[in-house]
């Protein structure tokens, strides 16, 4: 091996100790004996773990935090494949611009999005409620699921629909039977994307924070300002859990390689 | 079809597909940005439109200074990604071999993390009484006394970076892996060395792919502000002042300029990155 060679090696084994230690650390963490947050731990318990599910807001805040992702994420479905649908079959100019603007809630920057809507669904009366979080996190969903679907559509041959439809099938038909298939991927992904994104989103449910609407990562951050214990590391700990998870299991459905292919 | 007219019909009952969606992000994304610019254009008292807000904002020292901090900083962090994330692409795509899979995962897994478990690890590692204190002090001997790293402009940068890297990595190996290895061997059969090839042929083939991934990064890093609320650093950006005015001081009119502001950044951002995919042919 060149040296040339091994100093990349080196520089990359030092950049993933970089980003996978914080994260270890907390994990670790969230295992402790100790009543404070420090590494190396003392000894093993499961304590921290118990502790979430006594307090109170962090149950209430999860299942808020859960209600609200998968809301997003179905609306996401609903306003989204439709759209991907046909932008993925059309090639024209202002097609592209379309899709861009679908796409530019990505962009902008989450603490404008977050702060502009609350005064404005305030003025319509919708004010700091759960309809509110669900129409905002729509928002910031909805081009996850628009970009996976278009993209996935996009490499599939419209050959398998006009096949569908010559041997008589009705339009409805042929997108249920022929279609939705096809494009199943692509929709698992926007899903995951979706979700994630909703589950873990501080920037925008931040500003729609109260009693009935406050999200798990609101809470979190409340939390923190005030103490700094292990029950932080334990609910991270708990949250990267289901992003695995849920990533697995997309994997296992779908393929990883074929989901990846809309990022 | 061979009816041109209802085949005419039939494309624009197809483009309905589009209104649900496009009416959503019109009502629910386009008008609340609006109404916020509008905000801060509106007179303190009476009806009509006023500049007062933004002269006052750009002649002002103190906010003058903010938008600098905003756009350095976010470029700070844009530039060190860049040249942070380069190498580890140029391994994924050209020496990984069979352990591709491993690192685009490694590269994945913070990117499922929340910012408050990454911000949380900082500050355990980072504490008086951390790790990196224990090591620096006790383990490797080369501090006399303990630093104190929380709550420095370093560590804020540092994790911002953090959370922002993976996109510059993975921008640039998107584009690296679309550049044909035989340019690069034959610039070393014509008598280059290894550097000179990369330096003239890999690495100016690949600039679309370190605009990119700099300018996304610019882009989130501007609007970012929970890394630097919960790890201080004494930094003054436009996030962070409206997450101030929305808490504390409630001048919600100076909230909607300050974010106007930033929002025309973000279309720059988004404009030049158009640009830039545009020119890639993608």
């Amino acid at each position: 091996m060149r040296l040339t060679d091994i100093l990349l090696w080196l520089f990359t084994a030092a950049f993933f100790v970089f980003m996978l230690l914080p994260i270890l650390v907390v994990v670790v963490i969230s295992f402790t004996s100790a009543g404070y947050a420090a590494f190396p731990i003392p000894g093993w318990s499961m304590k921290w773990f118990a502790r979430i599910f006594e307090y109170q807001p962090f149950i209430d805040s999860l299942i808020v935090s859960l209600e609200l992702a998968v809301v997003a994420t179905v609306a996401s479905c609903l306003l989204g494949i439709p759209a991907a649908l046909y932008l993925a079959r059309s090639r024209s100019g202002w097609a592209t611009a379309i899709t861009t603007f679908l796409l530019s809630p990505l962009s902008m920057p989450m603490i404008v999005i977050g702060f502009a809507s609350l005064f404005f669904l305030s003025a319509l009366g919708f004010g700091v409620s759960f309809l509110a979080l669900c129409i905002v996190h729509t928002v910031i969903c909805l081009p996850y699921v628009i970009r996976t679907v278009t993209a996935v559509y996009r490499g599939i041959s419209p050959a398998y629909e006009e096949a569908a439809m010559i041997l008589g099938a009705s339009r409805f038909t042929t997108f249920r039977e022929v279609t939705l298939p096809l494009i199943r991927p692509g929709i698992a992904a926007g899903c995951l994307f979706s979700f994630l994104t909703s589950f873990d989103n501080l920037p925008v449910s931040y500003f729609f924070g109260s009693a009935q609407t406050n999200t798990l990562p609101v809470v979190m951050l409340a939390y923190m300002e005030h103490q700094f214990d292990p029950s932080i590391a334990a609910l991270s700990t708990l949250q990267l859990l289901l992003a695995v998870v849920a990533l697995i299991v997309a994997d296992r459905l779908y393929g990883i390689e074929k989901m990846t292919v809309a990022t | 079809m061979s009816d041109t007219v209802s085949s005419f019909a039939a494309r624009h009952r197809r483009s309905l597909l589009l209104a649900p969606a496009l009416i959503f992000l019109a009502v629910f994304f386009v008008m609340p940005l609006f109404d916020n610019s509008l905000r801060s254009f509106a007179p303190e008292e009476g009806s009509g439109f006023t500049l007062a807000r933004y002269a006052a904002f750009l002649t002002d020292r103190f906010y003058l200074g903010v938008i600098v901090e905003t756009v350095v900083l976010s470029a700070a962090v844009a530039a060190i990604s860049v040249v942070i994330a380069y190498p580890v692409a140029y391994v994924l795509v050209r020496k990984s071999g069979r352990f591709s899979g491993m690192i685009v995962f490694m590269l994945i897994a913070p990117l499922l993390t929340s910012i408050i478990m990454r911000t949380f690890g900082w500050q355990v590692l980072f504490a008086r009484r951390g790790l990196v204190n224990q090591w620096l002090v006790q383990d490797l001997g080369i501090l006399d006394a303990p630093l104190r790293w929380l709550n420095t402009p370093g560590l804020a940068i540092a994790a911002l970076v953090h959370v922002l890297v993976p996109f510059a990595v993975l921008s640039i190996a998107s584009v690296l892996q679309g550049v044909d290895r035989r340019l690069e061997e034959g610039a070393l059969m014509l008598g280059a060395s290894r550097w000179r090839a990369f330096r003239e042929v890999t690495l100016p083939l690949t600039m679309d792919g370190i605009g990119t991934g700099a300018i996304l990064v610019f882009m989130i890093a501007n609007g970012s502000f929970v890394t630097l609320v919960l790890l201080g650093g004494g930094f003054q950006t436009l996030p962070l002042l409206i997450y101030q005015q929305f808490n504390t001081t409630r001048d919600f009119a100076l909230a909607s300029t300050m974010s106007t502001i930033l929002l025309v950044i973000a279309v720059g951002c988004l404009w030049l990155q158009l640009r830039l995919v545009r020119r890639q042919g993608v």
